[in-house]
């Protein structure tokens, strides 16, 4: 009884003096997580929303307001517009393709690494460098190499036979430039999907691969029916974080090939880069960023049924 | 080199057939090795290498034929803002970190260890704003930082890069401080400490390593920007290194590609290195605990 009303006191202090008030955990905890969700509200809700509203206004660099309401007008002259039609193939055709290869070096990179053999770890901090390399650094380097005259690569294709006659002008020629921007997201990505794959791989207990295996499941069967299915939730979130880089990235085009030849090698990003900030057309500039999301929701949507499938 | 490295480990007479696994398997990983390292070994040798070397094919490129030259590393020192590009650098990077750390630790605990209306939804809307690209947010923020009077100033990243660090370290101080035993409190608390009192006093202490590894990733996710240094900045002496580094050492066509790829591997493989050390908990931060 005495200890009943000692508590039902202390309850009532605790509303009294701001110190005890912060001893509520439903309190301390909204005060704690203030300061966060204040600044991505500040600096991630609200260039959303402005994104939002910049897409169908006319807003210029030069202008200080916001710019009028126009409507679709923006969305509708990018679907007129070539150079936008190229950078939306371009986009979902360049990203394609590096996953394709990403999944394929970086599964067969993963069970390199799974081995652990002596030395592994010097091999995993050369193969690491492309991922973790700050990735402006690495595009101009690859810039370099696919340089019209001295270029490296063509060196090294010339004298392994691989390229005869004369050398390709990788950056000159559209499907060429094309390519080279798939091969540095390739280069970039790789490790990345390796060491998550890696990190899903040591998670399987090594018992659940013996009964694969004693069940006869050979080393194909075993990946798809049985690693692949328990590491679902991991290669979901790597898929996705990768997928978000390669769909939005607009360094490597932008140091690479600047969009050439002749405007065929434009992304969306490097696209909305060039009309918002180099033409100032902020407006144009936020429509075409603004495309991305359908395209992010659609791919996120994809990426989590094939799982999903795989699962069951 | 790489089947010199396995051979004492070899058992002796069981089986050809480990040894030819293990000769596969440092096979591919020296292919890899070479895929992966030859665009930063041509960085190291072209910052060492005498232009006349530099342009000339006829002989081995990839290795020195003439006497290596430290012009390059000059010309970046002497002749152009690297080194005030570098000092920017670690004041943005300093700043943010402070940021970060003032921001995600106190929230990282809160989603960690405290139940309160809307953590749930909280922790779904923070993992969200990773999927917010840089790409949708950097020409809103152009109209943002100017109006905050930042444009084209040091300030401006370091306002906008905790926008991608916030989340990022949030996530991964949760997961640190769900590692901690949570009779630490409890204990302190018993003692006559608050909760309050508890978590400077017991906590933190044991957070040290968390918070250096938030840090570390703090400064390594902004060195991997380029679209917002390359959006908010243009004066000269207000870039940071990687942006100083790929647009001050081009002029018209002009590359200069010894001078270049001396600041691209001095600005980039430490922060490479550095990162790759720290690179489990970053695979740990962005799965979320899916993997144990």
């Amino acid at each position: 009884m005495a200890g009943a009303v000692t508590i039902a006191a202390r309850r009532a202090r605790q509303w009294r003096s701001l110190p005890d008030l912060l001893e509520r955990q439903s309190v301390l905890g909204v005060v704690l997580v203030s300061g966060a969700i204040l600044y991505m509200l500040a600096l991630v809700g609200y260039p959303f929303a402005l994104a939002l509203y910049l897409s169908v206004s006319d807003a210029n660099v030069a202008t200080s307001g916001l710019g009028n309401f126009v409507g679709f007008d923006n969305f509708v002259s990018l679907f007129q517009s070539s150079v936008f039609l190229t950078a939306l193939r371009n986009t979902l055709f360049f990203t394609l393709i590096a996953a394709v290869f990403k999944s394929f070096l970086g599964t067969t990179l993963a069970f390199l690494l799974a081995e652990n053999l002596p030395g592994t770890r010097v091999f995993r901090l050369i193969i690491l460098l492309p991922w973790t390399i700050p990735i402006a650094l690495s595009s101009i380097t690859w810039k370099w190499m696919f340089d019209s005259q001295y270029s490296i690569i063509n060196w090294i294709g010339t004298h392994l036979g691989i390229i005869h006659g004369n050398p390709p002008i990788w950056l000159g020629d559209p499907n060429l430039a094309a390519a080279s921007i798939i091969i540095v997201n390739i280069w970039r990505g790789f490790p990345f999907a390796a060491i998550i794959l890696l990190a899903g791989l040591t998670s399987i207990p090594q018992d659940i691969l013996d009964a694969a295996k004693m069940d006869g499941a050979n080393g194909l069967v075993r990946f798809r029916k049985v690693i692949v299915p328990m590491i679902a939730p991991v290669l979901f979130i790597g898929g996705l974080y990768d997928l978000v880089f390669s769909l939005t990235d607009m360094t490597v085009v932008n140091l690479l090939t600047n969009g050439g030849p002749a405007n065929t090698t434009h992304v969306l990003a490097s696209y909305a880069f060039l009309v918002g900030v180099q033409s100032g057309a902020l407006g144009r500039g936020a429509a075409i960023a603004v495309l991305l999301l359908p395209i992010l929701l659609i791919v996120i949507i994809l990426v989590l049924r094939s799982l999903k499938r795989r699962e069951i | 080199m790489a089947t010199v490295a396995a051979a004492p480990h070899l058992p002796q007479p069981r089986s050809t057939r480990l040894l030819r696994k293990r000769i596969l398997v440092y096979s591919g990983l020296t292919l890899y090795a070479v895929l992966a390292g030859l665009p930063v070994y041509w960085m190291l040798i072209t910052t060492f290498k005498a232009d006349r070397d530099l342009y000339n094919l006829q002989n081995f490129p990839l290795w020195f034929n003439q006497a290596a030259t430290l012009d390059h590393l000059n010309l970046l020192f002497n002749k152009t803002g690297f080194t005030g590009w570098l000092v920017n650098t670690l004041i943005v990077a300093v700043a943010v970190v402070a940021i970060t750390l003032v921001v995600a630790v106190p929230a990282g605990y809160a989603m960690a260890r405290l139940r309160f209306p809307g953590a749930e939804t909280l922790s779904i809307g923070i993992f969200l704003t990773y999927l917010v690209p840089t790409t949708l947010l950097f020409l809103p923020l152009v109209k943002v930082i100017a109006s905050v009077g930042l444009f084209d100033k040091l300030g401006s990243l370091i306002i906008a890069y905790p926008t991608f660090t916030i989340p990022f370290c949030t996530w991964l101080m949760a997961g640190f401080f769900r590692t901690l035993p949570q009779e630490i409190e409890e204990a302190a608390m018993v003692d006559g400490c608050s909760r309050i009192g508890a978590i400077p006093r017991v906590v933190l202490p044991l957070s040290i390593a968390g918070m250096l590894t938030v840090a570390i990733f703090a400064f390594t996710l902004s060195m991997q920007d380029f679209i917002y240094a390359l959006s908010f900045v243009s004066s000269s002496d207000q870039k940071v290194v990687t942006i100083g580094v790929v647009t001050e050492l081009i002029r018209g066509d002009v590359f200069f590609w010894g001078s270049l790829m001396a600041g691209a591997l001095l600005a980039g493989v430490p922060v490479a290195i550095l990162y790759s050390f720290f690179l489990d908990y970053f695979v740990k931060g962005i799965t979320g605990g899916a993997v144990k």
